[in-house]
C-alpha cells in the first residue's frame, strides 16, 4: 500500500460529506471554478421551475466557449473554499475562480453554526497527508468539534457583546431584537425580524475570521496566478428594511462597501450583487437565506458574467434566454 | 480527554517519556501531576471537587487511624459516606429527585420546582460515580481496619485520580494500589508490550465496533414506532453489542495504559455474555463495581448469612442501588430490578445441582442473555414507557428501512468471536503465543481497521455519563 497522497486509494476512506476533496483532484480541463453553498442549486421542485439549471449553468451560457466547474457544499464559506484552492492540481487549466461571498456567513449564527463541525471533519481529508491517516484523524477528533451547547454559548455571547454603532437599545444584536416592534414573539414577523438582525446586525473588520479567509484566497490567487471574482450574493432587502428598518440596512451596506474597498485593493473583482434581487425572487420565506429561483438565478448570472466580462472579452456572449420572456 | 482522541495521543508519550527520564522515585509526583491535568482537560472546575473529595477521605482516615473510640470511628466513616453520596446526590440525582420523586407526591410545586432547576443547574461532573466510590472504598475499609491510612497527601491524592481509571474505571481498592503506585514504579519492556496491545484492542473495540455500531443502535430506537419486529430486535441486540464493546474497549485502554507505567488494575470484563446465570453475569461484567457492591453493600447487610428473606431483600436493594448508581431515571430502576428478579428466580430454580443436571447449559444461556439483552432495553431508553412501547412486539411498526453498515455487522461479529476464542486469557496474553508473524500480522490489521474503518460520529464512552 502506497503512502503517497496519490499513492492511497483516497476513495476507500472518503465518506459522503468528504467526496469533493476527490472532485477537486479531478479538475484539470476546466478555466472558470465556481465555489458556492446551497446558493449555486436550485432549493425548489423541479417543476416549479421554467429552467431549474445552477447559477453556474447559466453562467456557463454566456461564456459557452470555457467550461465551467462548480464545487458546491452546502453551508460552506470562505474557509472552505480557501483549503480547497489550495488543492488545485498544478496542471489544471483554471484561469479564473469565482468564490461566493456571503454576508450572512459572517455572522455568528453561521460562524458559530453546528454545521461547522461537518465541515471541520470533513476538511481534515482536505490534507495532502496519506488519506489512511486523514480517516485516523478524523476519528481521533483532530478538528475543532466544540458541542452543541458550546457553540450555543458562543453565538449568545456573540450577540450580547458585539458591538454595533447605534444608541442603544441597536447597540447589540441582543437588546435589538428585544425592542418589541412587531409585538409578542410568537409573531411570525417578529420572530423574521429577529432573525434578520441576528444574521446582519454586525460589523466586518480585518479581524474577522472570514476576512482571513477571503484574504487567504487573495494570496493564493495571486500566488498561482488565477483570476479572483467574489460573488457579493443578493440578501432579502426588501424584506429586511419593511421588518427591521433602515438601520439594518445601512449596516449591511456599511459592510459591503468595506468588503468592496478591501478586495479591490487586492486586485479581486468583487461582483455587487447585493441589492440586486427583490423579494420575489428568494425562494425562502420563514428565514434569511441566499436560495434564488430561476430568473433569480439567471439575473445574479448576468450581473457576474458583465462584470467578469474584462477577463474573458472574447468569449462572452449573450444567451438566447435573456432576450426571452419567460413564460 | 477522551482515550480515542488526537490530545491522548499527545499525552500518553509525553508522560511515558517523562516517567521513563525521572528516577523511580519521582515517579509518582509526575503521575499525580499528569492525573491532574489529565482531569483538569475536561473541566478546570472539576480539580475542585476531586480536591475535596480527597482532603475529606484523607483527614477522615487519617482520623479514624488514630483514634480507638468506635462511636468517633463510626462518625467520621459516616462524614466520609455523607460528603461523598452528598456530592453525588447534588450533581447527578437532584434534577431527578426533585422531577421524579417530590414533584410527584406534592411536595414541591412546579413553579418552585423549575425555579431550582434553573438555579442549580450544573453539568455532571466526569467521573464523580467512579472516584467517590473508590474513595469510600477506601474509608470503608480503614473502618474495618482492612487497610492502613495513608499518610501523605499527595499520595492519596494520586489514588483517587490515577488517570487511566480516573473517568470510567475499573474502580480500584487501595490495597491493590497502593504498593503498586508507592513502592517501585518500574519501567519494563514486558510491561510496555502488554500495554499497548491492550491499548490496541481496546481501540479497535471502541472505535471499530462501539462507534460504528451506535448510529444503526440510535436510529432503531429513536424510530422504534416504525421499527418493524426484525429491526427492534437487532436493535436490542445491537446495543448489547455496543455498551459492551464501549465499556470494554474502554477499560482495556485503561488498563493497558497502567500496564505502561507498570501498574496492574484488576480485570473489568471476562465474557461476560458467554454466562449460564444472571449470577455469573454479574462476575463477569464491570467486576470492579459488582465486587465493590458486594464488599461494601451486600456483606455489611448481613449477605448471605441471613433468612431466605432477608438475603433477597439484600439482593434486590444491592442491584437496584446498583441501577441507580448508573444514572437519575426509573429506568435503571427497573433496570436493576429486573437482573435482581432474574437473580432470585434462578436462586430458585436452577441453581440447585438437581435442577443444573436436568437444564442443559446452552437453555441457561439463553435464558440469560435474553434477561440481559431485555433489562438493557430500560437501561437505553429514556423512559419507562419508552422502554414498554419498545418491547410491545405486537405493535411493531411496518419497518423503517434500517441501514445497515456490513462492516459494523462484520466488526461486531469478530469481537463476539474473538471474545470467545480469547476467554479468560484476554487478547494480549493469546497473542503473546503466537508466532512473530501473526502477531505483528494481527497487530497491523487491527491498526489498519482503525485507521480506516473506525466510526466517525463524536460518541462519548457510554459510561462517561454516569
Amino acid at each position: 500500500m502506497g503512502l503517497t497522497y496519490d499513492g492511497c486509494s483516497k476513495r476507500a476512506y472518503l465518506f459522503d460529506n468528504a467526496l469533493e476533496a476527490l472532485q477537486i483532484e479531478s479538475i484539470k480541463n476546466c478555466e472558470i471554478l465556481y465555489f458556492s453553498a446551497s446558493s449555486n442549486f436550485s432549493q425548489q421542485r423541479v417543476v416549479e421551475e421554467s429552467d431549474p439549471r445552477k447559477l453556474s449553468q447559466f453562467l456557463q451560457d454566456f461564456y459557452p466557449a470555457l467550461q465551467i466547474d462548480a464545487v458546491n457544499k452546502p453551508a460552506s464559506h470562505a474557509g472552505t473554499h480557501a483549503k480547497l484552492m489550495q488543492m488545485l492540481p498544478q496542471n489544471s487549466e483554471v484561469k479564473t475562480i469565482i468564490a461566493t461571498m456571503n454576508l450572512r456567513s459572517f455572522g455568528p449564527d453561521w460562524v458559530h453554526s453546528n454545521l461547522e463541525t461537518a465541515l471541520n471533519q470533513s476538511e481534515v481529508m482536505y490534507n495532502n497527508r496519506p488519506a489512511l491517516l486523514n480517516r485516523l484523524l478524523v476519528s481521533l477528533r483532530a478538528y475543532d468539534d466544540k458541542s452543541e451547547s458550546e457553540r450555543l454559548e458562543d453565538k449568545l455571547s456573540a450577540w450580547e457583546s458585539e458591538s454595533l454603532p447605534y444608541p442603544a437599545p441597536q447597540n447589540n444584536v441582543a437588546s435589538w431584537c428585544a425592542v418589541e416592534k412587531w409585538g409578542d414573539w410568537k409573531n411570525p414577523s417578529r420572530q423574521l425580524a429577529d432573525q434578520y438582525i441576528k444574521q446582519f446586525a454586525l460589523v466586518i473588520d480585518e479581524h474577522h475570521p472570514r476576512i482571513k479567509d477571503f484574504d487567504a484566497m487573495a494570496a493564493l490567487a495571486k500566488e498561482r496566478g488565477w483570476n479572483l471574482v467574489f460573488n457579493l450574493l443578493p440578501e432579502n432587502l426588501e424584506v429586511a428594511d419593511s421588518l427591521v428598518g433602515n438601520d439594518l440596512i445601512a449596516l449591511m451596506m456599511q459592510n459591503r462597501d468595506w468588503l468592496l474597498k478591501r478586495y479591490s485593493a487586492q486586485g479581486v473583482i468583487v461582483s455587487d450583487n447585493l441589492e440586486l434581487l427583490e423579494d420575489q425572487y428568494f425562494t425562502d420565506k420563514t428565514f434569511p437565506t441566499e436560495h434564488f429561483n430561476d430568473e433569480g438565478r439567471k439575473l445574479i448570472a448576468k450581473a457576474l458574467a458583465d462584470d467578469m466580462q474584462a477577463l474573458h472579452s472574447e468569449h462572452y456572449s449573450t444567451p438566447t434566454w435573456l432576450n426571452t420572456p419567460s413564460s | 480527554m477522551l482515550f480515542n482522541s488526537i490530545e491522548f495521543l499527545v499525552f500518553l508519550p509525553a508522560a511515558l517519556l517523562l516517567y521513563a527520564l525521572l528516577p523511580a522515585r519521582f515517579r509518582w509526583i509526575l503521575l499525580l501531576l499528569a492525573s491532574y491535568c489529565f482531569y483538569g482537560f475536561w473541566k478546570v472546575e472539576y480539580l475542585g471537587l476531586i480536591a475535596f473529595s480527597t482532603l475529606v477521605d484523607f483527614l477522615v482516615a487519617r482520623t479514624m487511624g488514630h483514634t480507638k473510640n468506635d462511636s468517633k470511628r463510626k462518625l467520621l466513616l459516616f462524614m466520609s459516606l455523607t460528603s461523598n453520596l452528598g456530592l453525588l446526590f447534588f450533581f447527578k440525582y437532584f434534577h431527578w429527585f426533585l422531577d421524579g420523586v417530590l414533584l410527584p407526591v406534592g411536595l414541591l410545586s412546579e413553579p418552585l420546582t423549575q425555579q431550582l432547576h434553573e438555579q442549580w443547574s450544573f453539568l455532571l461532573p466526569v467521573g464523580i460515580s467512579f472516584y467517590t466510590f473508590q474513595t469510600m472504598g477506601y474509608t470503608i475499609d480503614v473502618y474495618f481496619r482492612r487497610a492502613v491510612p495513608e499518610k501523605n497527601l499527595a499520595r492519596f491524592a494520586l489514588f483517587v485520580s490515577f488517570f487511566p481509571q480516573l473517568v470510567a474505571g475499573p474502580i480500584e481498592r487501595f490495597s491493590n494500589l497502593h504498593h503498586q503506585l508507592f513502592k517501585g514504579l518500574s519501567l519494563s519492556y514486558a510491561n510496555l508490550q502488554h500495554g499497548l496491545r491492550l491499548i490496541l484492542y481496546g481501540l479497535f473495540i471502541k472505535m471499530c465496533v462501539a462507534d460504528n455500531i451506535s448510529p444503526m443502535a440510535d436510529a432503531v430506537f429513536a424510530n422504534a414506532e416504525n421499527a418493524s419486529l426484525t429491526e427492534r430486535l437487532l436493535g436490542m441486540t445491537l446495543f448489547a453489542v455496543q455498551i459492551f464493546s464501549d465499556f470494554h474497549g474502554y477499560s482495556l485502554i485503561a488498563i493497558g495504559t497502567a500496564r505502561l507505567f507498570g501498574i496492574h488494575l484488576m480485570d473489568n470484563f471476562r465474557s461476560p455474555y458467554l454466562a449460564t446465570s444472571i449470577r455469573a453475569f454479574w462476575s463477569r461484567w464491570h467486576i470492579s463495581l459488582s465486587t465493590w457492591f458486594r464488599d461494601y453493600l451486600f456483606i455489611p447487610l448481613g449477605g448471605s448469612r441471613a433468612a431466605r428473606w432477608r438475603v433477597a431483600a439484600n439482593i434486590s436493594v444491592v442491584f437496584i442501588v446498583s441501577g441507580l448508581w448508573h444514572g437519575a431515571n426509573w429506568t435503571f430502576v427497573v433496570w436493576g430490578g429486573l437482573h435482581a428478579f432474574g437473580y432470585l428466580a434462578e436462586k430458585v430454580t436452577w441453581n440447585s445441582p438437581a435442577a443444573a443436571r436436568f437444564i442443559p447449559a446452552p437453555f441457561r444461556w439463553f435464558i440469560t442473555l435474553s434477561i440481559v439483552v431485555v433489562a438493557w432495553v430500560f437501561f437505553r431508553a429514556d423512559s419507562i414507557a419508552a422502554a414498554l412501547s419498545f418491547l410491545n412486539f405486537s405493535h411493531s411498526g411496518e419497518g423503517m428501512n434500517l441501514n445497515t453498515d456490513p462492516w459494523a455487522l462484520g466488526f461486531a461479529a469478530l469481537f463476539l468471536w474473538s471474545d470467545l476464542v480469547f476467554g479468560r486469557e484476554g487478547f494480549h496474553l493469546w497473542i503473546d503465543r503466537k508466532p512473530l508473524l501473526v502477531r505483528w500480522a494481527c497487530y497491523g490489521l487491527l491498526l489498519y481497521f482503525i485507521c480506516g474503518f473506525a466510526g466517525m460520529v463524536n460518541h462519548p464512552f457510554i459510561y462517561f455519563q454516569f
